[in-house]
């Protein structure tokens, strides 16, 4: 019986196929048409909300998108030093988006500058050199005041400026060797494939190890600080599985997508798509089991330097975007993900994906949002805040246009990989 | 039920899961119906190509789940609020936060535990006899390298002589016939 002989070829041309600029140029005019949007409401924040705000949001929402396109490109080069590590069939899919992810971290230094020349108006440590002056006239609370002062050594935009550049260059070193030395890998015949299977995971788990450590300091300082006198411990863990559910989410849209013509339509079989589901799955509940574990511990507690955060996020109708947070985060991917049938429809795992990454930004806005006075403990409506709509949109659409400008500028397959014989076998039900 | 005399069915054995497979499925395809595939890890396409339908083990594991949690919710609840109040530094004794741990808990634990009985009592297990072990090649290879397709007798299709013969076609290792 030959059954085995009738394994798939490959076609001859492996780049992503054309359709893929088709993407670039939408995510440009979309991205066009939400700063236009972003500017306008601005402006009327500024001049028709009570509190003129209408800048303020545009800086709040755009470190929102800051997370967002940080998460993709630094989630990114993450997931694929993890597939290095665990191995697995995953990689073969997976690999080339990933590494399309990674190569776009020079746009994320740029949105960083933002928040860099506007560190005022965001970080109350930055506002304040004088806190006690502050506390005196009313601006900050005697809680606010002693953190700021007490925290001034980690707290202040020297630290902010050089910690997030070291970041950077850590996370540029790494994006740029596994970039180089794949496309090295390329070159080479299948003999040498256990050899960069090894380096690969030489490099990828010190590289996981390092950058835990980066992100933890990077989303303390352009996040957490924004409120000087909370702090905890699972913060940069939060941000990091977060990522894995954005990234995973993100890749998975890419290669549906991708699959309506070859190479993916070959490569992605049902089996590896339902594989990918279950992996999103994982995230999921990892992602719930820390929230609520840093919240139930919290809540024990009740201590007042702790237990305000939270009450600042639920009181005065926050409580309604928790608890939708609580259904976008985990209810719905959570029971949408635990049917076979989603998980192997294409369709419907995309529509699943997509409300996946929207999910992580609805939460970055309960994260982000009650970190200000005017915002703490009174959900309100303003024109400012329709910016959480509009600036991450626009800044993630742009991203997304860059992310298809790599993913267009190498094979989508790697041919020496170890997997490869095996997913072009056709799946028995298609024998 | 009477004692079952005759023969149970015809049993071929194949060397690759995709030779089982698709002989599966040519026979499904020209009308047998009461057939079944045997093999050493889960096959999903044999499930597949024999005309498997959904079965109820979701939804047992489902119910076991949400009653699993329901419960433990319900007794944290009960002890706390009726049984055995406590002030627990000023909190109220209804204190959800801390429920869901134990609740969730045993929403796994009764959904898996109603998954894995549910399945095996679906499958009519625990069964002390089954025909198919006095087939020598099936007792010793069907939990380690080999694969078989058993045609019934059932079927009302089912003639020894047709049936074999229809096996033979497909290319197996060995056709054997078993007795109840």
């Amino acid at each position: 019986m030959a059954y085995d002989a009738h394994g798939k070829g490959l076609p001859a041309d492996l780049g992503a196929p054309a359709f893929v600029d088709g993407w670039r140029n939408r995510a440009i005019l979309v991205g066009l048409i939400f700063s236009a949007i972003a500017v306008v409401l601005a402006f009327m924040g500024q001049s028709l909300d009570p509190e003129h705000l209408g800048w303020d949001h545009f800086l709040r929402a755009w470190v929102l998108g800051l997370m967002l396109t940080f998460g993709f490109a630094v989630g990114g080069q993450a997931l694929l030093m993890v597939q290095y590590c665990s191995g697995g069939k995953y990689g073969l899919l997976l690999r080339r988006p990933l590494e399309a992810m990674s190569g776009t971290l020079l746009l994320v230094v740029l949105y960083w500058l933002v928040p860099v020349i506007f560190m005022r108006r965001l970080y109350l440590w930055a506002k304040f050199s004088d806190a006690e002056a502050a506390f005196k006239a009313g601006l900050i609370t005697q809680m606010q005041e002693h953190c700021i002062e007490f925290k001034r050594p980690m707290l202040n935009p020297a630290d902010y400026i050089w910690v997030s550049l070291v970041c950077f260059a850590i996370w540029a070193y790494y994006a740029w060797r596994l970039n180089a030395l794949s496309l090295k890998r390329d070159a080479e015949g299948s003999e040498r494939t256990p050899y960069w299977i090894k380096k690969f995971e030489n490099i990828s788990g010190i590289g996981i190890v390092i950058y835990a450590l980066t992100m933890t300091a990077v989303s303390i300082y352009w996040v957490m600080s924004m409120d000087v006198t909370w702090f905890s411990t699972v913060y940069g863990l939060l941000y990091l599985v977060e990522q894995g559910f954005q990234v995973l989410a993100f890749a998975i849209i890419v290669a549906i997508a991708l699959s309506k013509a070859e190479p993916f339509k070959t490569l992605l079989r049902q089996r590896e798509q339902h594989d990918l589901g279950k992996l999103a799955f994982a995230f999921v509940m990892l992602n719930i089991y820390l929230n609520f574990g840093q919240f139930l511990i919290i809540w024990s507690g009740n201590l007042p330097n702790e237990i305000n955060w939270y009450l600042d996020r639920i009181r005065g109708h926050w409580g309604v975007i928790i608890t939708l947070d609580f259904i976008f985060h985990w209810l719905v991917p959570f029971t949408m993900l635990l049917s076979r049938d989603i998980k192997r429809n294409k369709k419907r795992l995309t529509r699943v994906c997509q409300f996946m990454v929207f999910a992580v930004a609805f939460n970055q806005f309960w994260l982000i949002e009650p970190n200000f006075k005017d915002a703490a403990r009174n959900l309100h409506f303003s024109w400012g805040i329709l910016e959480y709509a509009a600036v991450p949109v626009a800044m993630t659409a742009f991203w997304v246009a860059y992310f298809c400008i790599k993913l267009r500028s190498r094979p989508l397959v790697q041919v020496n990989d170890p997997h490869l014989k095996e997913i072009l076998e056709p799946e028995h039900a298609h024998a | 039920m009477p004692a079952r005399e005759g023969i149970y069915g015809l049993l071929a054995e194949f060397e690759t899961p995709g030779d089982l497979v698709r002989a599966a499925r040519q026979s499904y395809q020209d009308g047998w119906r009461r057939l079944d595939c045997y093999t050493p890890f889960p096959l999903e396409e044999a499930a597949e190509a024999i005309g498997f339908h959904r079965d109820k083990v979701p939804l047992l594991c489902l119910l076991g789940g949400l009653l699993g949690g329901a419960a433990m919710f319900g007794l944290e609840t009960w002890i706390s609020v009726i049984a055995f109040p406590i002030n627990v530094a000023g909190r109220p004794t209804y204190s959800w936060p801390a429920f869901i741990v134990p609740a969730y808990e045993w929403t796994i634990l009764w959904a898996g535990l109603s998954a894995a009985f549910g399945m095996l009592a679906l499958c009519g297990l625990p069964s002390l006899y089954h025909p198919l072990f006095n087939a020598p090649n099936f007792r010793d290879g069907a939990t380690t390298d080999k694969f078989f397709l058993c045609l019934e007798a059932l079927d009302p299709k089912f003639d020894v002589a047709e049936a074999r013969a229809y096996l033979e076609t497909m290319g197996p290792v060995s056709v054997v016939e078993v007795e109840y």
